[in-house]
C-alpha cells in the first residue's frame, strides 16, 4: 500500500498543494484571548496579520494535541498501513511530542515513522514535498523516512524580520537574543540552526534584507528546491522571486504565505527564503 | 469564563500544585538567567525543589481550610527551602499564611490582602533587600491585586490575571533596577520564578490544565538594550564568591533577630527566617566553618548544605556559552564618547577602546582589549585612518589571530559591525565586513582650528567645516549649512538610512533641527538621531 504523508501547518504547504501531493495537514492553534483558531483553517493569514497589528494583546499558539494526530492516523489507517509524519523542529514546538504520543493511541494498526524536520516553514515544507515525490516514485516507508531524515541537514531557512519583538515576547528567541537591544534600528536576518532560531546578521532596511536573501541563493551551488514566503510583504516576495528566477530559470520556486502560528513570532513584516540543497 | 468569587483550601492546594509542575517545566531556563546575587545558575532548580517540599507538606496537612493549607505550605517551604530564592519564597508563603489565617476559603479581597502580607514578610526576611529582584516582583504583583479589588473587582480570576500581568511587566523591568541584570541582558531569575508560579496558579483556576500539559511557561525578555555584550560580562568576574551555606536550625526559644544580627557581618545575601523552634539560615560566606560553629551552639543543625559557588559559577559560564551564538570571533572597536561606545556595545562589540580624532590609543591599549577578549580570533575596527597602523601593530605582539578591517570613520565601523555574520568563519567575516564599507558615506562636521586654505576653500578660524569620507569639502556659516552643502554632493537616489550622531557639545534640539531639514529635502529617507557624545565632531552623519 502507498505510504501516506502527514505534516503540520507550520510546513506552510497550502491546501491546494497539499491536495495535489496527497498530504494530510494537522493544524496547530493560534489564540487571541479566549478565541482559539485552527492554523490556516479557521483563520486566514490575511485576517491574522490584520488582527496581529490591530489587537492590543498579542496572540499565543498551541501545538496540536495527541488526539488531533491520533484522529488523522486512524482515518489514514483505513487506506494504508504505512504513515510518514514530518513535523516542525522539536525545539520550537511540542508538535513532535504530540505526534509521537499519538502512536500509542492506535497501536499496531499501522506503521508510523515520525521525522523531526529540525526546521520550520517551507524549510520543513520542502522536505515534505521531496518525500511526497519519493512516495509517488514508489518508495517504501523505510526508504522515504530515511530520505526525509537525510534531507534535514540540506534544508535551510533564511528569514528577514522587521523586528525581534514578536519572537522575544513569544519566548522563541533562542540564540538570536544577541541581536536584541541594538541602539540603532536594525533588522535581523535569522536562520534555524540545530533546530532553533539563530542570528545570521543585521541589515538596516527591507531592501538590503531582500538583497541579502537574494545573495544567499545566488551563492548557493546545487539546488533541489526553493521557496519564498511572505507575511504582509507580498510585493517584496514577488520581486525576490522574479530576481531569483533570472539566475535559476529552470527551478520551480514555491510561493507561500507564512502561517498565522509562525506569524505570531515573526510579526507582520517578514520574509522567508528556504533552500533545499541537492544531494552531493 | 465562569466567575470565581471564592477559593477553598483544597483549590488553593491544587492551584499551587499545578503551578509547581508549571515552574518545573522552566526551571532549567530560569537557572540560565541567574546572575544575582551570584551567577551560579541554580535559581530555577532551588525554587522548584522548595515548591516540592511546600506542596508535599500541603498534601499531608489534616486541616483542609485555606488557612490550614497555607500554614502547611509555609511550614513545608521553610523545612525544604533551598538557596537564596527558596528561602525568600518560603517567606512569601509565610506571609500568605498570615494573611489567610482563620479563613475557611478566600475571596478576591482576602487574596489581595494576603499577597500584600506576603510581600511585606518577604522583604522583612532579607537583611538588605535589593530592588529588581523577586521581592520587587512580588510587591508589584500585590499592589496590582490591591488596586483591582479597590476598583470593586471580586472575580478572583480577573484579579489574579491582572496580578500576573503586573508581575510579568515587573519582571521585564528588573534590569532597569539592577545593573548586573542589565549588563547580562537578562531579567531576574527569582522574579521570573514568582511570575511563573502565579501564572501557573491562574491557568489552573482558568481550567487550562490540558494546555499546561502541552505548553511551557513563557520566559520574559529584558526590555532594555544590551549595553555590554553577554560573553564579556559572563567572563570578567574574578572575585571569589565563596560558599553558599544553608541549614535548618532547630531548638527552643530561638530568636531570628538576634541570630541575624550576629551573622550580619559574616557574609553576603544573609537570610534568617523562621520561628522560635525552627530557623532557616542562608548566607554566602568565605568561612562556612565559622557559621556552622556559631549555629551549633544554639540548637541542632539539619539539612546542612555548603556549596562552592565558584565551581557553580564555572558551570554557569559553560551553560551561558551554550546559549550564545556560536561564533569564534570577537570584534573590538575604537571610539570615544559614551553614546558611540554604547552603539558599538549594543551591536555586539566585545570591547570599545577609547580613542579617535586627536586622541589615538596606543598599541598597548588595543592589545589589552585583544588579550581580554574571549575568542582567539579578533577583528579590530580602528574607525580612524590614523589608528589603522596602530591596530596593525597588535598582531606582532599577540598569539591571537588578528584582522584589521580598515575603517576610517565611525559610520564605517558601524556598517562593518552590522555586517558581521554569525555563521561565517574568521577570514570570511573580515572580508564581508570590509566589503560593507563601500555601502556607507560619512559626513563629519567640526570647526576649523585655524584660518587656512584647503581644496580651494578659504577657511576662517572657528568656522564650521564639513568632511566627506575624510576629505574636506565644505565650509559654511552654520553647521546646518555645511551639512546641506555636503549632502548636495551625494547621490541620495539609492540611499535609505541617515544616522545623525551628535557630539558632546551639541544640543539635542539642534540635532532635531538638522534632522527636520534633511527630512524636508529628502522625504524618502529614514532618519535616526543618536546622542553619540563624541568630542571634536559636532556631527557625524552616516548615509547608507
Amino acid at each position: 500500500m502507498t505510504v501516506k504523508i502527514v505534516t503540520d501547518t507550520l510546513s506552510d504547504i497550502t491546501g491546494d498543494l497539499a491536495a495535489k501531493l496527497d498530504l494530510t495537514l494537522v493544524p496547530l492553534y493560534v489564540r487571541f484571548g479566549e478565541e482559539i483558531y485552527r492554523d490556516r483553517i479557521d483563520i486566514t493569514s490575511e485576517d491574522f496579520y490584520r488582527r496581529l497589528v490591530n489587537e492590543p494583546k498579542l496572540p499565543s499558539t498551541t501545538q496540536p494535541t495527541p488526539n488531533d494526530f491520533a484522529a488523522v492516523y486512524r482515518k489514514l489507517a483505513e487506506e494504508t498501513d504505512e504513515i510518514l509524519v514530518v513535523v516542525v523542529s522539536s525545539k520550537l514546538s511540542g508538535t513532535y511530542q504530540s505526534a509521537t504520543q499519538a502512536k500509542d493511541y492506535i497501536k499496531g494498526k499501522c506503521r508510523i515513522e515520525i521525522v523531526d524536520s529540525g526546521q520550520v516553514a517551507m524549510a520543513e515544507g520542502l522536505i515534505v514535498i521531496a518525500a511526497a515525490q519519493a512516495v509517488k516514485d514508489g518508495a517504501t516507508l523505510a526508504k522515504v523516512a530515511d530520505m526525509a531524515r537525510k534531507a534535514v541537514s540540506r534544508s535551510h531557512l533564511v528569514a528577514y524580520f522587521d523586528t525581534l519583538k514578536y519572537l522575544a515576547k513569544g519566548g522563541r528567541i533562542g540564540k538570536a537574543q544577541g541581536l536584541l537591544g541594538s541602539m540603532l534600528s536594525v533588522k535581523p536576518i535569522l536562520t534555524i540552526k540545530d533546530g532553533e532560531m539563530a542570528p545570521l546578521t543585521r541589515v538596516r532596511s527591507l531592501s538590503s534584507g531582500l538583497d541579502y536573501l537574494y545573495n544567499v541563493v545566488a551563492s548557493a551551488s546545487k539546488i533541489e528546491g526553493l521557496a519564498v514566503e511572505h507575511t504582509t510583504t507580498t510585493g517584496d516576495a514577488d520581486k525576490l522571486v522574479e530576481r531569483i528566477g533570472k539566475i535559476f530559470p529552470k527551478e520551480k520556486i514555491y510561493r507561500s504565505v507564512i502561517s498565522p502560528v509562525i506569524g505570531t513570532y515573526s510579526g507582520p513584516v517578514a520574509l522567508a527564503l528556504t533552500v533545499l540543497e541537492a544531494e552531493k | 469564563m465562569k466567575k470565581i468569587d471564592n477559593v477553598a483550601g483544597q483549590d488553593l492546594r491544587d492551584m499551587f500544585s499545578a503551578a509547581t509542575t508549571w515552574l518545573e517545566k522552566s526551571s532549567a531556563d530560569i537557572d540560565a538567567l541567574n546572575v544575582f546575587p551570584v551567577p551560579d545558575g541554580d535559581t530555577g532548580t532551588n525554587m522548584m525543589l522548595t515548591m516540592r517540599s511546600t506542596m508535599e507538606e500541603a498534601y499531608r496537612a489534616p486541616d483542609h481550610s485555606a488557612s490550614g493549607v497555607a500554614r502547611a505550605m509555609a511550614k513545608g517551604a521553610l523545612m525544604g527551602a533551598r538557596g537564596n530564592s527558596g528561602v525568600i519564597l518560603s517567606q512569601m508563603w509565610r506571609g500568605l499564611a498570615e494573611g489567610l489565617e482563620g479563613k475557611e476559603s478566600f475571596t478576591a479581597v482576602d487574596l489581595a490582602e494576603a499577597l500584600q502580607k506576603s510581600a511585606v514578610v518577604a522583604y522583612k526576611g532579607v537583611s538588605n533587600p535589593v530592588e529588581g529582584t523577586m521581592l520587587t516582583v512580588m510587591k508589584d504583583a500585590a499592589n496590582e491585586a490591591k488596586k483591582q479589588v479597590k476598583q470593586g473587582n471580586d472575580d478572583i480570576v480577573v484579579v489574579l490575571e491582572a496580578t500576573v500581568n503586573a508581575a510579568g511587566e515587573s519582571v521585564a523591568r528588573t534590569p532597569r533596577l539592577l545593573k548586573v541584570l542589565k549588563d547580562a541582558g537578562v531579567v531576574d531569575a527569582g522574579g521570573q520564578g514568582v511570575y511563573t508560579l502565579l501564572e501557573g496558579a491562574l491557568r489552573y483556576l482558568k481550567g487550562e490544565t490540558e494546555l499546561m500539559r502541552l505548553r511551557k511557561p513563557q520566559m520574559i525578555v529584558s526590555e532594555l538594550p544590551l549595553t555590554a555584550p553577554l560573553l564579556q560580562t559572563a567572563g570578567v568576574d574574578e572575585v571569589p564568591f565563596g560558599y553558599c551555606t544553608e541549614f535548618l536550625l532547630k531548638g527552643e526559644e530561638l530568636d531570628p533577630e538576634i541570630i541575624r544580627k550576629r551573622l550580619e557581618k559574616k557574609g553576603e545575601s544573609l537570610i534568617v527566617v523562621g520561628d522560635e523552634s525552627a530557623i532557616r539560615i542562608h548566607i554566602h560566606t568565605l568561612d562556612p566553618g565559622h557559621i556552622i560553629q556559631l549555629a551549633s551552639k544554639l540548637g541542632t543543625l539539619h539539612q546542612v548544605s555548603i556549596r562552592n559557588m565558584d565551581e557553580q559559577h564555572q558551570d554557569f559560564l559553560e551553560m551561558q556559552k551554550e546559549r550564545m551564538p556560536t561564533t569564534d570571533t570577537s570584534v573590538i572597536a575604537v571610539a570615544s564618547g559614551d553614546g558611540l561606545k554604547d552603539v558599538f556595545g549594543s551591536l555586539g562589540a566585545a570591547a570599545v577602546v577609547p580613542g579617535g580624532q586627536t586622541m589615538n590609543p596606543s598599541t598597548k591599549d588595543i592589545l589589552q582589549a585583544v588579550e581580554n577578549a574571549v575568542s582567539d580570533n579578533v577583528i579590530i575596527l580602528p574607525n580612524n585612518k590614523n589608528i589603522i597602523l596602530t591596530a596593525e601593530q597588535v598582531q606582532s605582539l599577540t598569539q591571537k589571530k588578528i584582522k584589521v578591517v580598515p575603517t576610517k570613520t565611525i559610520p564605517q565601523g558601524v556598517v562593518a559591525l552590522l555586517a558581521f555574520d554569525y555563521e561565517a568563519d574568521f577570514k570570511t567575516n573580515a572580508e564581508i565586513m570590509e566589503k560593507a564599507l563601500s555601502s556607507v558615506k560619512t559626513i563629519e562636521v567640526t570647526r576649523s582650528v585655524r584660518a587656512t586654505k584647503i581644496n580651494g576653500l578659504l577657511i576662517k578660524r572657528r568656522q564650521p567645516i564639513g568632511l566627506l569620507d575624510d576629505e574636506l569639502v565644505a565650509a559654511g556659516d552654520t553647521e546646518l549649512d555645511v551639512i546641506n552643502q555636503v549632502l548636495a554632493k551625494l547621490d541620495l537616489e539609492n540611499a535609505e538610512v541617515i544616522t545623525i550622531y551628535y557630539g558632546d557639545d551639541t544640543e539635542a534640539a539642534d540635532a532635531e533641527e538638522v534632522s527636520d531639514s534633511i527630512k524636508e529635502q529628502y522625504p524618502q529617507l529614514q532618519i535616526e538621531i543618536i546622542k553619540g557624545n563624541q568630542p571634536h565632531y559636532c556631527y557625524i552623519i552616516s548615509v547608507e
